[in-house]
């Protein structure tokens, strides 16, 4: 874990921002709204023995451990904490479960530990009613890679020639929207993979040609197992890249927090914090304002 | 998780898993329980319910008419029982005057059915990181109470005392695979279907066959064609490690002249086809994309689970309309002949028949209104589907129904006094989404797209209705509609009664020939999404409906928006009677 400095030199401008979070973590909720439904309907076991936080100069985060940036959104974390003249307090799920289909497992964690769960994508109308999520503290993409040295471009692959997408990502959506419009004989044929692991080693035990996974998931792998070193990502076209902001879930009630990271976010992305933040992890994505 | 529970044992084992006796249990009812023999399944006695649809071949059917359409009006609370918090949708089982009760965090519970009062209870502790959702069934045999769980056990447990007998592990709860129904037992075989196979279980879902008196496992059979399989070609090419869904989520009927189990399995996943690698379909000539043995029943012998045949409903699926539901087994003439039937009904509420020896597809009727089904061959049942409801990618499509089904998981249910299938429906229509699942990386969004529902154009407001369908003409006898949805399984009886409950926390009693609503109780403390059924002990006939908001049809709560349901969702049983 590196030690980020700057932040806390440049944080002065945000102090009126730390009011207004301490505000936000005091301040009443409001009333729910309409009754959702199904999966936006979240819940937990013994739910009503949740109240407000009584500590109210922490901000409490959660980090997933199975997401490949949680080092760097606890240091993004940790930093709008600072920003915001709070204590930061962090929570680490580590869980067995290899993925949860269910985003309102989410609520039972947020309720216990935290009021940001990080690393979450910004996809218009992608989350139900009972989260809201905050401005994007970076930027990345999904990248297709290949284990040959000698192809640079998607275009380079011949057709008949498998793609591993992980599923339904907006990425494996773009590819899909693109082969449409590609005639019969030019579609690559296209293997859902379950995950972006499965996708790399389906890449390296030859099952595919391509794989199509979020460029953090390669960033991780190659940090954390040589066998991936030789893996790289290619130019996407033909196929037009697939960009996605990353922010933090808060639950909806929580308004005015929500608005005072917000803020928080775009100061220290206009100062270069969070820029030198990715930088000092040679993480593959973007921070401007 | 639940540490508080613990204050409450009396009697703990010496593993993490927790039996707990009541003082009585010793001299309870449950301590004088005969064993429960092949015999006793294949010919339950009236006053019991064994299984999750009382016999073997899934009516749902209750011979008993102490209550009846002359004094339903009398019916009237008994007793109730509060149970844990969390969506479940399980049905009771009664024997010989002891209910057992599943809770959604599987506290499992043997209650006196005259009065509720517990007599003893088990505990299964769920791992962190699964959901306490509950399960729908449970299965009796021997002389262990026998159920499955969201962690993936299969658990037998002594039905006298509450103790475990053996725990087997069917499957990796860390890979998402899970048990949300409970099992039927065939011939000493314990069969138990595996769900949630949605995107970390490369190869789909499958059944498991145990034996009943060990736990044993005795063979796996996948719902998705692979290996030597010739059907394994079925899948547009796509390797067998990049094929999801199949879940085998409802428990099966059984066939003891066959020895067959007919089960029902779920659709692809995820939900769309284009992103599952079905569609565009393969220049190649020796594949197909029907995706087997996706949204098929499927006979399987539960002595070594062998495939005798399947029939596939709904071929290549990109709406999320399974068709994993109840196997009713019931013979009908058919073109003037008797034919032994298995009867199923997807989630487009078309009504399907086959012959269940051969497999042959027989007939179909639709029910609810739906736009997904141009057409289906007389003679074989293909179904020819309105291209213009099959979702894109970046477009809105609109489709009758949508998921959660023109009907869903409660069950339909066969009388033979009246010849009728009773079925729960429910109308509306959806505009489709395709939606990226990729919100966070261990947070996937399932499989799903997004359903915009709204009503039936044209709709009269009532998105709930109980229809009843003669299966020898076909002809519908009669249809009960109202606003609020249907929520459970419809309960016909020997009283010339149907059962049902409903969203807006109401148990409905019908006269089973004509429709009239004869009954209606209090409105109860919750939703009533499960399985409601009736028992008799020492002479006395209850009817039994658990309330609980079950994520079944509640989610078409969004168009009744008025119906309003307690914040802290509760659960209780609820039994009601005559007055003595």
């Amino acid at each position: 874990m590196p030690s980020i400095t700057t932040p806390l030199r440049r944080a002065a401008p945000l102090v009126l921002l730390a009011l207004a979070a301490l505000a936000a973590i005091v301040a009443p909720r409001p009333a729910a709204s309409q009754e959702p439904e199904f999966f936006d309907v979240p819940w937990a076991y013994n739910q009503w023995m949740f109240g407000r936080p009584m500590d109210m100069s922490t901000l409490r985060y959660c980090v997933d451990t199975r997401e490949p940036d949680w080092e760097v959104a606890a240091a993004i974390a940790d930093t709008i904490a600072r920003g915001l003249l709070l204590e930061s307090q962090r929570y680490v799920v580590d869980t067995p479960v290899t993925v949860a289909d269910d985003i309102t497992r989410i609520y039972a964690i947020m309720l216990e530990h935290c009021d940001l769960h990080m690393g979450f994508k910004l996809i218009p109308e992608g989350y139900d009613t009972w989260v809201t999520l905050t401005d994007a503290y970076y930027v990345s993409q999904y990248v297709y890679v290949s284990a040959n040295p000698d192809v640079r471009q998607l275009g380079d692959v011949p057709r008949d020639r498998p793609i591993g997408a992980t599923i339904g990502t907006s990425g494996h959506l773009g590819l899909l929207t693109y082969l449409r419009t590609a005639g019969t004989g030019q579609r690559w044929p296209i293997f859902p993979m379950a995950n972006d692991d499965l996708a790399l080693q389906a890449l390296l035990n030859g099952t595919v040609d391509v794989a199509l996974v979020w460029a953090p998931t390669l960033w991780a792998k190659q940090r954390s197992d040589p066998a991936y070193a030789a893996l790289h990502a290619i130019q996407p076209n033909p196929v037009q890249p697939t960009s996605l902001g990353v922010g933090a879930i808060l639950l909806a009630d929580q308004i005015f927090l929500r608005a005072a990271v917000d803020e928080a976010i775009a100061a220290l992305k206009a100062d270069g914090t969070f820029g030198e933040i990715l930088e000092f992890y040679g993480f593959p994505a973007t921070a401007l304002p | 998780m639940r540490h508080s529970k613990l204050l409450l044992a009396l009697v703990a084992s010496t593993s993490s898993l927790l039996a707990v006796q009541t003082a009585s249990a010793q001299d309870g009812p449950a301590a004088n329980l005969a064993t429960i023999t092949a015999d006793t399944l294949l010919n339950p006695a009236d006053g019991d319910w064994l299984m999750w649809r009382r016999t073997y071949d899934g009516w749902g059917y209750s011979p008993l008419d102490q209550i009846n359409q002359d004094n339903v009006g009398d019916l009237r609370l008994e007793w109730s029982w509060g149970m844990s918090a969390g969506g479940t949708q399980q049905t009771p089982i009664v024997y010989d005057g002891v209910m057992f009760l599943q809770n959604s965090d599987h506290t499992i519970q043997a209650l006196d059915a005259t009065n509720g009062q517990l007599i003893w209870q088990y505990e299964h502790d769920l791992p962190d990181g699964v959901n306490p959702a509950g399960e729908r069934a449970m299965a009796i045999w021997g002389d262990t109470l026998i159920v499955a769980t969201r962690d993936s056990h299969v658990l037998a447990i002594d039905f006298r005392t509450g103790e475990l007998v053996w725990d087997t592990v069917i499957a990796d709860y860390t890979m998402r695979y899970a048990n949300s129904s409970g099992p039927i037992v065939a011939n000493g075989v314990v069969v138990q279907g595996t769900t949630g196979c949605g995107q970390a279980q490369p190869g789909g879902c499958f059944f498991t066959g145990l034996d009943a008196a060990t736990g044993a496992i005795l063979w796996k059979v996948n719902t998705i064609a692979q290996g030597d399989d010739p059907n394994t070609n079925t899948w547009n090419g796509v390797p067998v490690e990049n094929r999801f869904g199949g879940s085998a989520w409802i428990p099966g009927s059984y066939d003891p002249v066959q020895n067959l189990i007919f089960a029902g399995t779920g659709q692809i996943y995820p939900w769309n086809a284009e992103m599952a690698g079905l569609v565009p379909r393969s220049a190649d000539p020796n594949l197909s994309n029907e995706a087997l043995y996706t949204n098929s029943t499927l006979a399987l012998d539960p002595t070594t689970g062998e495939m005798k045949w399947y029939h596939q409903y709904l071929p290549t699926d990109s709406l999320d309309l399974d068709y994993v539901y109840e196997r009713i087994l019931v013979d009908l003439e058919v073109d003037g002949v008797m034919r032994q039937t298995v009867v199923t009904t997807g989630k487009l509420g078309i009504i399907e028949v086959l012959d269940r020896v051969s497999g042959d597809f027989l007939w179909a009727r639709e029910t609810v209104p739906q736009n997904v089904v141009l057409s289906w061959d007389p003679d074989t049942g293909v179904k020819t589907i309105n291209p213009e409801v099959m979702p894109v990618i970046g477009q809105t499509t609109f489709n009758c129904p949508a998921d959660p089904g023109g009907r869903a998981w409660q069950a339909t249910s066969y009388s033979p006094r009246t010849g009728a299938l009773y079925l729960p429906t429910v109308e509306f229509c959806s505009n489709t989404t395709v939606q990226p699942l990729d919100p966070g990386q261990a947070y996937t969004g399932g499989g799903r797209q997004t359903y915009a529902r709204v009503p039936v154009p044209d709709s009269d407001g009532n998105i709930g209705q109980v229809r009843a369908i003669n299966l020898t003409d076909q002809s519908e006898m009669w249809q009960y509609r109202q606003r609020a949805p249907v929520t459970t399984s419809t309960l016909p009886t020997g009283g010339g009664l149907v059962f049902v409950g409903t969203l807006d926390r109401r148990l409905l009693a019908f006269n089973d020939e004509t429709g009239e609503l004869l009954w209606e109780s209090p409105a109860l403390i919750n939703a009533l999404e499960s399985f409601p059924i009736t028992y008799e002990v020492d002479g006395r006939q209850y009817v039994a409906v658990g309330a609980s908001f079950g994520n079944g049809l509640g989610r078409l709560i969004s168009l009744t928006p008025e119906v309003r349901r307690p914040p802290t969702n509760p659960v209780a049983m609820f039994v009601f009677a005559l007055p003595e």
